[in-house]
């Protein structure tokens, strides 16, 4: 592979090899502030590559490949390459992290404790996420949470906010002096555009926090809020885990004391002002 | 709670001579008492193939589909009626790589593509073209 | 006669929640989610094998079975057996 680059995210280095240098120049960039893998030695490896020779110049479409893939993964047109760098990156994690459990949840924090979100796919979790880091509150992601099952502890993995459609636009008018990546229209996602964590978060990506107040946020309906008991949260963040069975007894550990030792909301909200002052009533009453 | 018993087993006025037993139900033969968490991406994998969509949603029933996957009301010039049955995650996999939706022409396949492309959470068929994208949510 | 007995106890991790309790079956790495009577049949199956009967009689022993239906009782058996929790000896 003619062009490369290295990086980490929270704990995980990755190196990512592609066989066009615009993906890797887009990487470079929007993740110039942040370290390369410890010791210089990436986790995982990731490829984009060209699935025919002449895909690399005829409408040229990048395939995934790394450490861990899928079969029968669609490609990207090189428009999207940054896309593709970013679901490779994902996979990498989905597939092959064993050290922590993986939740599929945004991840905020605030005086050493961490706020979870989980949920669908355009429930919210990500641009409430990113709203709360305009608000003084450290991201520490907008997709994955780590949770480490020797001490219970959430450490973050704050990629690139990953806005999607409509969230676009709030995000823009939100967060002044942001850096953005390219406008992606017409991926299998929608309309999508990268937004790059703020300096405070990148600087402290390393801290983990304890977690302290779980939601499952709702965006689009009235106000409305209950509680969710712990078996609830337990099944609903074991789907949310791609590798919750892998690690056997002690996710099973971690999750049991993630629900049991930390309160946890349902929370619908039909606008960004009602879910930010929400969040912060519920953080102050149980956090 | 030592102190209770009395040597000859004659309970102590005012105390249960034993803990109340706990009320319990068997529930309905027919009902389940145990859901096992299962491999979630092995889940996706095997389900892909075999989640359907329908086009356009139920609750959209007769409408028809432009050209751009929108959905336009029936009879509208150049818009395609609704599909005649939904599709399989395998049918529309094969379509996202370029092959036709079955029993469609081209320019039908195309504008069907496309509203699946579209699907909002909340229609019909999202949950099947959302785990037909990789990775997951 | 069919008798059932439950997987040894050092397999069996327990944790209950609150409404739910959960179960880590160490042998197959599976965690299930379930509903009474499952952790009381799973404690009254833990010493001895017994049969459907006896099981019965057990958990009305040591429970106020509000519904004391052999058919109820088979199917929450099956349903243990199949999630390997219990064994069919």
């Amino acid at each position: 592979m003619r062009h490369s680059t290295m990086l980490r995210i929270g704990p995980v280095g990755f190196r990512v090899g592609s066989d066009w240098r615009a993906p890797v120049a887009l990487l470079d960039e929007l993740y110039r502030d942040y370290p390369q893998p410890q010791d210089g030695i990436p986790d995982f490896n990731v490829r984009l590559f060209a699935a025919r020779f002449w895909r690399r110049w005829l409408r040229p479409s990048v395939q995934i490949g790394g450490d861990f893939v899928i079969p029968d993964a669609a490609p990207l047109p090189l428009a999207q390459g940054l896309l593709a760098a970013e679901m490779a990156m994902n996979l990498q994690m989905a597939l092959g992290q064993r050290r922590y459990l993986l939740l599929h949840a945004s991840a905020v924090e605030r005086d050493g404790k961490a706020l979870l979100m989980t949920g669908e796919s355009g429930a919210g979790k990500s641009t409430l996420a990113a709203l709360l880091m305009t608000r003084g509150w450290r991201l520490m992601g907008d997709e994955f949470a780590l949770l480490d099952p020797a001490t219970g502890m959430i450490h973050g993995f704050p990629r690139l906010i990953s806005l999607k459609n409509e969230a676009i636009g709030v995000m823009e008018h939100e967060a002044k002096g942001g850096r953005w990546g390219p406008l992606l229209e017409g991926t299998p996602k929608g309309t999508i555009r990268h937004l790059v964590p703020d300096a405070r978060s990148i600087a402290a990506m390393e801290l983990p926090a304890a977690p302290a107040l779980m939601l499952f946020p709702s965006f689009g309906f009235e106000a409305a809020e209950r509680e969710v008991f712990p078996s609830e949260c337990f099944v609903r963040l074991t789907q949310a885990s791609t590798n919750y069975v892998t690690l056997g007894e002690s996710g099973f550990d971690a999750l049991t004391g993630l629900v049991r030792g930390v309160p946890a909301r349902a929370i619908d909200y039909p606008d960004t002002k009602t879910a930010i002052a929400t969040v912060e009533r519920l953080w102050s009453e149980l956090a | 709670m030592g102190d209770d018993n009395s040597e000859d087993g004659v309970p102590h006025a005012g105390k249960a001579e034993r803990p109340s037993r706990r009320a319990l139900m068997l529930g309905a033969a027919s009902a389940s008492a145990i859901v096992s968490i299962k491999p979630a991406l092995a889940q996706t994998a095997g389900s892909v193939l075999n989640c359907e969509i329908p086009v356009p949603d139920p609750g959209r029933a007769g409408s028809y589909i432009d050209a751009n996957g929108k959905v336009v009301p029936p009879g509208t010039k150049g818009a395609f009626p609704p599909a005649v049955r939904p599709f399989r995650g395998e049918e529309v996999k094969k379509a996202m790589n370029g092959a036709n939706l079955p029993g469609t022409t081209y320019d039908q396949s195309r504008a069907y593509t496309n509203y699946i492309r579209r699907l909002q959470r909340g229609t019909s068929g999202f949950t099947c073209f959302a785990s037909l994208q990789m990775p997951r949510g | 006669m069919t008798r059932y007995r439950a997987a040894p106890a050092a397999t069996l991790r327990i944790v209950p929640l609150d409404v739910l309790t959960l179960v880590y079956h160490r042998a197959s790495g599976i965690t299930h989610v379930v509903d009474s009577p499952v952790p009381e049949l799973l404690e009254v199956l833990g010493e001895k094998p017994l049969t459907l009967d006896e099981t019965l009689a057990a958990l009305a022993a040591a429970h106020d079975l509000i519904d004391p239906d052999r058919e109820a009782l088979a199917a929450r058996l099956d349903e243990l057996v199949a999630a390997g929790l219990v064994e069919a000896v």
